[in-house]
């Protein structure tokens, strides 16, 4: 443990002045003692936070008759690879993979650029009315969406978009662009950057467009980072919608094929090929995580402004 | 530190609502006792097998389709089958269909498998709203009910007696006829719906464990004397001196309990006519004071009350595990009600593996033997109005190629777990080969089939309303509720948790 | 003139999220205004070209008048007023933590995040799973009590029914206070994450070498720092936390309660659905309005205090 505490050790030294030993050193345990005490709660926090996605994987290597067990066991008795073999094949996998990956991208994409546009209309501009329509979008987060579902599948059964491929595609995408969280959450990140470097643009003659895309977008880029996480996550994760517009395979997305597909004729879920493949499923989001997070989190420090 | 101002705000919420929940009027109900369960026995045994049509199928309406003179006309169709088959199932539906294609080319048919049922009902309900709805959708009675509000559901009398696509006498009478009449249960006497697969509730015991106490399998619910062998009340308090531990009986499904209680009784559970819920009588409260009983010696469980499958206490082989020695659950369930293989060596040291305790399957306990009662259960199929006569007519092809197929049904049925819908079916050489080698350890669907035919002439389907399905989980929630939430107070919490779910049903 | 042209372009870059949100978003709100004040309506009746529905506010009084209307209210309050104070403050201290290490920072935030990437319903059902009894009538002769109840008599408690038959209010609430927490912790810790990473560490030097204890340099620099961070996770948290249904169902299933007492943990939302279900879309529409309305006097409250405390 100490070895780890080196740097920072050598960093508090040379901040303090050398005639002070005594309390370097009491203030040297004292840190020590916070560290540890740091590193307790993470880890505590961190097994808790862990325990049930261990229990899902642990699950999802049973066999049914294990599942159901009334005194569950720790490991699995008879470890079942088989289960995401099952999982792969029975639930379609690739084909709901490829999907959700199209939408999901798409729908990202679009969902960006309509973000950033009205996340600078808001942080950025002046006109009548901005605080009242911004106070409305936000009252529209309010109203639970299941009610619009009705309303909306009637929209889109108008629209003509519930036949035929792009229909569905455009079903899939194109209600959900629009998030007010997501305009929010840019907002108060654009409102983050002080107005004088616009000003500062506009006086340069650079245009909205280019200063965004300069300056905004790469102070922004964590926050943007976030929204196309969650964003590709909702597409993962939607279930109500895809269920009720995607009418065959071809066009279903991973959460509502999931649920649906290890059922058997008695309503009896196979819950240990389900738990394999919702595993299966949050693997990718996992990597996509693991791999951005780099720039999640050092991409901030970066839109620090300094001077 | 005005966050604390936002908090007192929503704790004022909180406490407000508390206060006002607080002050509703207490319901002063009496705490005077129900009839005797011998007077409740009394009263069902009073009940001739004549008297007991608890359903009134006398027709009252006008179908409202018209087939198209000549029937089908060979025209090019596409129509689309709502389902909830996994993909074992999928797979022979699949293959019927090609055999399907090969009498009607022109007729092309789509499969989704949409989830569950309760999703199948959600789904068309939305998609009702727009005009998407499928031709055919698998149905439960109170999902048709909901998709009649609109009167979107083709009545099928005018098709089933078409001289061109209808069916013949024969083909008629060959359905098991508790099935048939399901889909006449709508109030009008109409058919809505044909019947697709289906099971029963069958009442599972641990035979081995039986013959070696010599106990008798139950018959009947109650004792009416002490040395009443026969009776579930004898048997489970033999269980309980011969094995402490255990929990005699357990019954899957706290809503098939309560309302086969109803029908068993002759006491009316719901209606398909006005005053939908008349479940609030005083025979039904003596019977679930009784269980109230029964949970208090620990004789039975429930599911939700369990918190676990019941047929995992069933399946327990453990020395020193609970257990549970009867098991009443879905006949479709069986394997489920089979304990795990275990190895064992015999005398040469040769390793096999055997199941470790036979599983006997009989019908459920009655109240009286000439007003027996089982539920009946599973999907049936529903078809939609259409703008085009022909859809609806090409739709009404492929449900009657399914449902009159004896191969379909036969394959469907082994495949599944369910029963066939159609008694002919017995005959078909791969299914009357598997009843044959009927047992209770390898062949225990079989077994479970078996038995949920013996029984066909006492299926009951309870009546399909908008609100049926409240009504159902109403039932539920109060056959748990009653026999376990402390009180000191039985008869008063009982009469108030009866009126809570009549309030509850009749509230939307 | 630059005002002018402010204003004309403002509109044309909101215009694309404008458009859709009218499409789906405000009109879906005025249908359901429509249905709420049509007494009695249902989608599936107002099929029927013969069936009309009567202007008024009959719908409200009905819902208002539901015996169970007062729990359901009760419950959605007190599991917002719960929750979102202890995983907004669990959040940030976890943030703030995770901020100060170096070793292991990366796998910790990893795990953090972990929950984030998993399925609802499979989650919801591992929850029941730790928290359940299964066993006849008398607790102590249980079956099985449940990882929670395993680890408690390790240290010596005694068994308590979380959720099953016999189980208290509080410790049901309990264990939705528990489930709602860990659900709702990875975004929380992720936005003050970032949030804090993003705060610049001359303010900290500054601090260190004036000496500021630490517990200061937290209330003093490091919250109001964080202060916009922590109002977006607040204002989302009880907008979510007030439309709590998810984790009810996937704790107690659809009966929302023990046993024993079903419907004891129903919220606002689950009574909505419930009415969805049936053909009540009017009663639905009623309440949400209801809800709404609650919902956005706490939202405005929330702003308000926002605008004066929060430093952008």
């Amino acid at each position: 443990m100490a070895k780890k505490l080196a740097p920072q050790q050598t960093l508090n030294t040379t901040m303090v002045e050398k005639d002070m030993k005594d309390v370097v050193s009491t203030e040297k345990v004292m840190k020590v003692i916070r560290t540890i005490c740091v590193y307790l709660f993470l880890g505590f926090m961190a097994l808790i936070i862990l325990f049930p996605f261990y229990w899902m994987i642990n699950s999802s290597l049973k066999t049914l008759e294990e599942y159901k067990w009334q005194v569950p066991s720790f490991v699995p008795k008879t470890i079942v690879w088989g289960n995401y073999k099952e999982a792969f094949k029975a639930g379609n996998l690739a084909v709901l993979f490829v999907n959700t990956l199209y939408v999901g991208i798409v729908s990202t994409v679009l969902s960006l650029v309509i973000t950033v546009l009205s996340a600078f209309a808001f942080a950025r501009l002046e006109f009548k009315g901005k605080n009242a329509l911004f106070a409305a979008l936000l009252a529209t987060m309010m109203i639970p969406g299941e009610l619009f579902t009705i309303t909306n599948y009637i929209t889109v059964s108008k629209l003509g978009w519930t036949t035929g491929d792009t229909g569905t595609y455009a079903v899939l995408i194109i209600p959900f662009l629009v998030s007010v969280f997501y305009i929010y959450l840019l907002r108060q990140n654009f409102l983050q950057i002080p107005n004088e470097l616009y000003l500062a643009a506009k006086v340069d003659g650079t245009s909205d467009i280019k200063y965004l895309w300069k300056v905004m977008i790469p102070l922004s880029l964590p926050t943007l980072i976030s929204i196309t996480i969650l964003k590709m996550m909702g597409a993962w994760n939607s279930y109500i919608w895809p269920k009720l517009v995607a009418k065959d395979t071809a066009h279903t997305l991973i959460s509502s094929g999931l649920r649906n597909a290890f059922t058997d004729a008695n309503n009896d879920t196979n819950y240990p090929v389900q738990m394999a493949a919702v595993a299966l499923v949050s693997l990718p989001l996992f990597l996509v995580f693991v791999f951005l997070r780099k720039y999640i989190m050092k991409g901030v420090s970066r839109s620090g402004i300094k001077g | 530190m005005n966050k604390f101002k936002f908090l007192a705000t929503m704790l004022i919420c909180g406490v407000v609502a508390t206060t006002a929940a607080g002050c509703k009027n207490k319901n002063e109900s009496d705490d005077a006792d129900f009839i005797s369960i011998e007077q409740v026995i009394a009263n069902a045994k009073a009940i001739t097998a004549g008297s007991a049509a608890s359903q009134d199928y006398t027709v009252t309406g006008t179908p409202n389709f018209e087939v198209p003179t000549g029937g089908y006309d060979g025209s090019e169709v596409t129509i689309s089958f709502y389902h909830t088959m996994g993909s074992n199932l999928k797979t022979v539906l699949d293959k019927y269909i090609e055999k399907f294609n090969v009498l009607y080319p022109h007729i092309t048919v789509n499969t989704t498998q949409v989830g569950g049922y309760d999703d199948v009902r959600t789904t068309i309900t939305t998609q009702l709203t727009a005009g998407t709805e499928p031709n055919l959708a698998y149905c439960y009675p109170d999902h048709v009910a909901l998709y009649n509000i609109p009167k979107k559901v083709v009545h099928l009398d005018n098709l089933i007696n078409d001289t061109n696509v209808g069916m013949t006498q024969a083909q008629i009478d060959d359905f098991i006829p508790g099935y048939w009449n399901e889909g006449r249960q709508f109030g009008d006497g109409l058919m809505y719906t044909l019947p697709f697969s289906k099971s029963t509730e069958v009442l599972y015991y641990n035979k081995t464990f039986f013959t070696a106490n010599n106990i008798s399998v139950p018959d009947h619910w109650f004792s009416e004397s002490v040395d009443d062998t026969t009776s579930m009340e004898y048997v489970c308090a033999k269980i309980k001196t011969i094995d402490p531990t255990s929990i005699p009986l357990g019954y899957d499904s706290a809503a098939n309990w309560f309302i086969t209680m109803a029908e068993q009784c002759g006491v009316p559970y719901t209606s398909a006519k006005e005053d939908h819920y008349q479940f609030n009588n005083e025979t039904l409260k003596a019977v679930m004071k009784r269980f109230r009983e029964w949970r208090q010696q620990d004789w039975m469980t429930t599911q939700t009350l369990y918190g676990s499958y019941t047929s995992g206490l069933f399946v327990e082989t453990g020395a020193d595990k609970s257990k549970s020695y009867m098991s009443i659950g879905s006949s479709a369930g069986a394997t489920h009600q089979r304990p795990a293989k275990v190895t064992v060596e015999d005398d040469e040291g040769n390793e096999t593996s055997v199941y470790p305790f036979d599983v006997g399957i009989v019908e459920i306990p009655q109240m009286s033997s000439t007003n027996k009662k089982v539920i009946s259960q599973g999907p049936s199929v529903c078809i939609f109005k259409k703008s085009n006569p022909q859809e609806v007519v090409a739709s009404w092809l492929l449900l009657k190629y399914l449902t009159t197929s004896v191969e379909f049904q036969a394959e469907f049925a082994l495949a599944s777990g369910y029963v066939p819908v159609i008694q002919s079916v017995e005959q078909n050489a791969t299914y009357a080969s598997e009843l044959a080698a009927a047992d209770g350890g390898a062949h225990i669907a079989a077994l479970a089939a078996k038995v949920c035919l013996e029984q066909k002439q006492h299926y009951y389907t309870s009546p399909a309303f908008n609100g049926s399905s409240t009504a159902r989980e109403q039932a539920e929630a109060l056959l748990n509720k009653c026999v376990s939430k402390e009180t000191s107070t039985v008869n008063k919490m009982i009469n108030e948790a009866f009126q809570d779910a009549i309030d509850e049903c009749e509230y939307a | 003139m630059v005002d002018n042209k402010q204003q004309w372009k403002a509109w044309l870059y909101l215009a694309p999220a404008i458009v859709l949100l009218l499409l789906f978003t405000v009109w879906p709100i005025i249908n359901t205004v429509r249905m709420a004040f049509l007494e009695g309506y249902g989608n599936l009746s107002s099929l029927n070209a013969d069936k009309t529905f009567e202007f008024g506010i009959e719908n409200f009084e009905k819902v208002v008048k539901y015996k169970k209307f007062t729990t359901c209210l009760k419950n959605t309050c007190l599991l917002c007023v719960l929750t979102v104070p202890i995983s907004t403050l669990l959040a940030l201290v976890i943030a703030v933590c995770l901020n100060s290490i170096k070793p292991f920072s990366r796998l910790l935030q990893t795990i953090y995040f972990l929950p984030y990437v998993t399925n609802s319903i499979a989650i919801g059902m591992v929850f029941a799973s730790m928290f359940n009894i299964i066993g006849g009538a008398d607790i102590s002769k249980a079956v099985s009590i449940g990882i929670v109840n395993n680890v408690i008599e390790f240290f010596g408690g005694e068994r308590i029914a979380w959720i099953s038959t016999g189980s208290s209010y509080s410790a049901n609430i309990a264990v939705m206070v528990i489930y709602i927490v860990w659900n709702a912790l990875p975004f929380k810790i992720l936005i003050l994450l970032g949030g804090l990473q993003s705060v610049n560490k001359q303010y900290y030097d500054a601090a260190k070498i004036d000496g500021t204890s630490k517990w200061r340099v937290f209330w003093r620099i490091t919250v109001p720092l964080l202060s916009p961070m922590i109002a977006y996770v607040l204002i989302t948290g009880f907008i979510g936390g007030f439309k709590e249904y998810t984790a009810t169902v996937g704790v107690f299933g659809e009966k929302m309660g023990p046993a024993d007492d079903p419907g004891r943990l129903n919220t606002m939302v689950g009574f909505i659905y419930k009415q969805l279900e049936g053909d009540h879309q009017g009663l639905a529409s009623a309440a949400s309005l209801i809800l709404f309305g609650i919902i956005l006097v706490i939202t405005l409250i929330n702003l308000k205090i926002s605008s004066k405390k929060v430093q952008y």
